[in-house]
């Protein structure tokens, strides 16, 4: 692979007209390297390209962006597989702030909604709120989100309406805390999730458990989430 | 809960309604096979019968409440102007309002004959 082709998103809103792809060449790849390797040889070249990163292990979330089409993180896409030129975009829906940095304010906005911290009314105990094992179990899958953003962009029905449905990666936290043992709020949580709009946009297109460099499954959680409302409704 | 549901109550009526149009076509597919009416009058008949022709009528209704349910979650998600929205909206529901009376006056016509 050595050498390979890629065509990058690039939007200054400063100087450009408009958003424009432009086309590099990068040499000295080696089987084993990532995307985000690439771009940061890339970015030698012409030190004007903007993209988020910082871990670059998959863990803090900075570099979704979408790949050949599909989002994903840069860090942990192998280079070796992807079809050539790779194109490289930003995430699709929130709006450029320039090149592949996108503005997720709209995203964070919904995360925030959900309320996304334990609500306990009892008063704190001398050590922690203990959870048994199969209590702290029923959170795997639902935790290791870590916001990147990839899935709620990849959601249609985030793109057709992102002020009011609050999209994959904020549903699976609602379902997080609706599932954590330690948190009383669960009527409250329901109720705040029941319009037309919050939850029920979602018509299980399932792009965001496909795009979910975690491999985690919030269609699911939204099916759960139904579900509680239901026992709670009947 | 919040009383009126607005969300969960569509949701649960399309499930339930799909429940019931796959109920009655496998109820009318295994008629069929089963014993398949020998001729347009047989079927007629057969239609007639209180308990198909109920059924019948609360396979329509299914039917147009799930496309009434299906239609507007099109049209929320695709139809973002209030007006134009409301405009969709209620050119469904005056097709489905129509193709209910329609069907009301195919199945009570079998009893005029």
């Amino acid at each position: 692979m050595e050498r390979m082709r890629f065509s990058v998103y690039r939007y200054n809103p400063e100087t450009d007209a408009g958003p424009s792809m432009r086309d590099y060449e990068v040499d000295g790849l080696a089987p084993g390297m990532m995307l985000l390797d690439a771009l940061a040889r890339i970015k030698a070249q012409d030190e004007t390209l903007s993209y988020r990163h910082s871990c670059g292990e998959g863990v803090c979330g900075s570099d979704g962006m979408n790949i050949n089409g599909r989002n994903g993180l840069a860090c942990i896409t192998p280079l070796e597989g992807l079809g050539q030129p790779v194109e490289v975009r930003p995430l699709p829906g929130l709006p450029v702030i320039r090149d592949l940095v996108v503005d997720m304010e709209q995203f964070y906005r919904q995360y925030r909604a959900v309320k996304p911290y334990l609500i306990n009314h009892d008063p704190s105990p001398e050590v922690e709120f203990r959870q048994s094992p199969a209590e702290r179990e029923r959170l795997d899958g639902l935790y290791e989100c870590v916001l990147c953003a990839c899935c709620s962009t990849a959601c249609p029905s985030f793109w057709w309406n992102p002020d009011k449905f609050l999209g994959p990666a904020a549903l699976l936290q609602a379902r997080r805390f609706l599932a954590d043992s330690r948190d009383q709020a669960t009527e409250e949580r329901l109720d705040g999730l029941e319009d037309a709009y919050k939850l029920f946009r979602c018509h299980t297109i399932m792009n965001c458990v496909q795009v979910c460099p975690k491999g985690l499954n919030p269609t699911r959680a939204i099916g759960e989430i139904k579900q509680m409302m239901l026992k709670q409704f009947i | 809960m919040n009383r009126r549901a607005r969300g969960l109550r569509a949701w649960l009526w399309q499930r339930l309604s799909a429940v019931y149009l796959l109920a009655y076509t496998l109820f009318v597919a295994a008629a069929c096979a089963i014993a398949p009416p020998a001729s347009y009058d047989a079927w007629r008949a057969w239609m007639a019968d209180p308990f198909v022709g109920l059924a019948t009528a609360l396979f329509f209704g299914a039917l147009l409440l799930h496309a009434w349910v299906g239609m507007r979650d099109v049209i929320i998600d695709y139809a973002g102007a209030l007006s134009l929205r409301l405009a969709l909206l209620a050119v469904t529901a005056l097709v489905l309002a129509g193709a209910g009376l329609w069907v009301l006056q195919a199945l009570y016509s079998l009893h005029g004959r």
